[in-house]
Order: structure tokens, then C-alpha cells, then sequence
């Protein structure tokens, strides 16, 4: 089996890295496009801590030693080279596309959890007082992740915002390229100092997970 | 040849406290197998929890889909309020619930990823 | 909070962050993904760390209606 773990562009060498099962680090080239893979002797039924930390550590040196890279998910192994040519074959446009899009840049990622007002006692309160409530809450809610969200945004190639959880305000990941990663923590920074109620957890830089995938329309 | 792997402290930054987000998110890093608490106090709480987050998860849609309705006018004065009550009665039992089986807001949180969107 | 409390919740919070990138984004190149474990990865983990405590409960009461069974 052949677990892939990033397409890269600009490696000059392997990093001194095993991989999955510490199976040894391998490269090849499909379609143009420069892959690193690692050959199994079975296909994981399982996810493991270990797989999902070898993969991570594999995708993490990579990108310390190319100049555009797109991480893989980890997921299902190709059970031949014929199956892995095949699917990158298919894929190779948006591929190219991908690794243009992030090449310079890093990820980072941001996790605000709300700051719940108490509710007033129900009792006292209407049921068209409480959907009112309910409206400027969510509206507040709103508002603040914007303040949030916007100025980051502004400093990044390209944003995503996720569901997450039922009490987030925000989370989201941000395309930051490298001559704009002070400013961007600067901002972070200044942001948590506006708004010390809230929680918030900024990480990175991440490899460009988030931004790997991309629509065939976009 | 490194053969270990271990995450580097990614962390930038943190303002608040972590404990917040950390034990949101408790359950993921014991997902793997673990022994579960045969008392069966836990297990009627771990029940609890299951059903009450769900039931959380579905008036938190209802309440969405009802406040869109609202923003477009398509309620009445007299359902606007009929809805408000029903919402109001439902989170009073909730907390009820929630304080007999001591279980805390967190503990019903579900992070829902992309279905997070429909929220 | 010590430091080694400060620092295991550090660790943890970049384990989610890090699991949930590898396991959830990333780009996908294959036909389906099918992840035995962990489909839909971390965050259906908390639903599905209770929907195994529910399957593990169903085990020991059947278990422990059987054992009673056999002792009747």
C-alpha cells in the first residue's frame, strides 16, 4: 500500500524523516507534479495516534524544506502505482492551482468561543421579548466575529470559516504569507488585548491544510 | 533516523481561559479506546449527556430556523410569542435536566464540523 | 494553574488542532475516502465517544442479564 503524504514543489531532498509504520520516505513523479509517499506492507484499518502523528511530522519537515506544498488528507492508502497515477492524473489542474495558491504562504488557525451573557430569568420575560432577545444576541454574536474576522482576513491570500462547535464565535483559518506573518500576529495580539472577556486560541503556523483543497470553480 | 513523532506547541497565542477551550475538546484526545466507568450512576449521566446534547443540538436549529422566519415576516405577532414561550419552557426543562444529572452547558457541546454550517 | 498543567493543556489544545488538520483538511486525492476509525474525524468525536459508551452500556447489561439468567 502507498500512503501519500503532500505534493511539493521545490524539494531539494528528502528530510532525514520515516513515515507512516516507519515505512522510509519515498518520492515520485506524476503528472508533473512532484509526490512523497511512503509504501506499507497492509493497508491501516485503523487510525492510530502514531500514524496520524508520523503523517504530521512528515507534512510538517516537508514544509520547512520546499517552497509550496499540499498536504494530504490522511486517509486510505493506494494499493498500486497504477491507482495513485490515476488519481493524481485526474486531479493534476487543481493540483498545480493548489500549490500556486499556497506557495509563500503559512496557515494559521483561530478559536474564539463565545462569552455567554447570562440569561435573564425566563420568568420575567414575554415570548416575543425572548425572540427579541434571541435576535439582537445573535446579532451581537455576529457582529463581534466580524470585528474579529475582518481585519485578519485582511491580512491574508485566502480565509476559510468553519461551523465548529455550537457555542463558537469563530473559527476559522487564515493563508498568511510570510512577509505578512508579524503583521498578522501583531493583529492577534492587538485583538486580545480589545477583547479580554473572550477566549481565544490562535495556532501556526500550521502547513496550509485548511487551503489544500480547493474548488474546481474558484 | 527520528522515529518518534511528537507535536511541536503550535499554540501563537491565548487570551482567556484555555481551560475553556481545552475541555471542550477533552473527549477527542481520549477517543482512542478507553475503559468506560461501569457505575452506573456515570453510565445513566453518559446516557444523559448523549440525549440532552442532541435534544441541545435540535432546539438550537429550531430556535435558528424560528429567528429567520421572524427576519423575514413570515411569523405572526401571535406565533412570534407562541414560539418565544415554547423556547423558554424547553430551556427551563433543560436546565432542569441538566442540574439533575450535574452536567454543565460545555458538556452538551457538540462540535458539529461542516454540519456546524447548517446552524 | 502550574506550569505543568499550563503546558499538558497546550499540548492538548495543538493534538486537537493538529489531528483534526491531518484527519479533516488536507487535500483529498483519491476516489472516496474511507477511514475506518475515525470517518469524519475529531469533531464527531464527542457524539462518538458517547455513542460507544451507549454501545459498551448495551454490552454489560446484556451481559449482566445474562449472568443473571444463568444463575436462575
Amino acid at each position: 500500500m502507498i500512503h501519500l503524504y503532500a505534493l511539493v514543489r521545490g524539494l531539494d531532498e528528502l528530510p532525514p524523516l520515516t513515515g507512516v509504520e516507519g515505512a522510509p520516505l519515498e518520492r515520485r513523479q506524476i503528472a508533473g507534479l512532484d509526490l512523497v509517499v511512503s509504501r506499507t506492507g497492509q493497508e491501516l484499518t485503523e487510525v492510530t495516534n502514531e500514524a496520524v502523528m508520523a503523517h504530521a511530522s512528515v507534512v510538517e519537515e516537508l514544509t520547512t524544506r520546499s517552497r509550496a506544498i499540499l498536504p494530504v488528507r490522511f486517509g486510505r492508502a493506494f494499493a498500486s502505482e497504477a491507482e495513485l497515477t490515476a488519481a493524481v492524473g485526474t486531479k493534476a489542474p487543481a493540483l498545480e492551482h493548489g500549490l500556486t495558491r499556497v506557495r509563500g504562504c503559512v496557515e494559521f488557525g483561530l478559536r474564539v468561543l463565545g462569552h455567554e451573557p447570562p440569561r435573564q430569568g425566563s420568568a420575567t420575560l414575554s415570548g416575543a421579548e425572548y425572540m427579541r432577545a434571541r435576535l439582537d444576541e445573535e446579532a451581537e454574536r455576529h457582529r463581534l466575529s466580524e470585528e474579529l474576522h475582518r481585519p485578519l482576513a485582511l491580512l491574508s491570500r485566502a480565509e476559510a470559516r468553519f461551523g465548529g462547535a455550537s457555542g463558537d464565535l469563530l473559527h476559522a483559518a487564515y493563508l498568511v504569507p510570510e512577509e505578512r506573518t508579524v503583521a498578522f500576529r501583531d493583529r492577534i495580539a492587538g485583538l486580545e488585548r480589545l477583547h479580554p472577556e473572550l477566549t481565544m486560541v490562535c495556532t501556526g503556523p500550521w502547513p496550509p491544510y485548511s487551503f489544500a483543497e480547493t474548488r474546481e470553480d474558484a | 533516523m527520528t522515529t518518534r513523532h511528537e507535536p511541536v506547541d503550535k499554540i501563537l497565542a491565548s487570551g482567556g481561559d484555555l481551560r475553556r477551550i481545552a475541555s471542550e475538546i477533552e473527549q477527542v484526545t481520549s477517543a482512542f479506546p478507553r475503559r468506560i466507568n461501569a457505575d452506573p450512576e456515570q453510565v445513566e449521566r453518559g446516557l444523559a449527556q448523549l440525549v440532552l446534547t442532541l435534544v441541545e443540538l435540535l432546539r438550537q436549529l429550531m430556535e435558528r430556523q424560528a429567528l429567520r422566519r421572524m427576519e423575514q415576516g413570515t411569523l405572526t405577532d401571535d406565533e412570534v410569542e407562541r414560539m418565544g414561550e415554547t423556547f423558554m419552557k424547553l430551556e427551563r426543562r433543560m436546565q432542569d435536566l441538566k442540574n439533575h444529572f450535574d452536567l454543565e452547558d460545555r458538556d452538551l457541546n457538540l462540535n458539529l464540523g461542516p454540519l456546524g454550517d447548517l446552524l | 494553574m502550574s506550569i505543568r498543567d499550563e503546558q499538558q493543556l497546550r499540548y492538548q489544545v495543538t493534538l486537537v488542532e493538529l489531528v483534526d488538520r491531518v484527519l479533516n483538511k488536507g487535500v483529498v486525492v483519491a476516489g472516496d475516502i474511507t477511514l475506518s476509525v475515525a470517518d469524519g474525524g475529531l469533531v464527531y468525536v464527542g457524539l462518538r465517544v458517547l455513542l460507544s459508551s451507549v454501545a459498551t452500556l448495551e454490552e454489560q447489561r446484556e451481559r449482566a442479564l445474562a449472568a443473571v439468567g444463568a444463575q436462575s
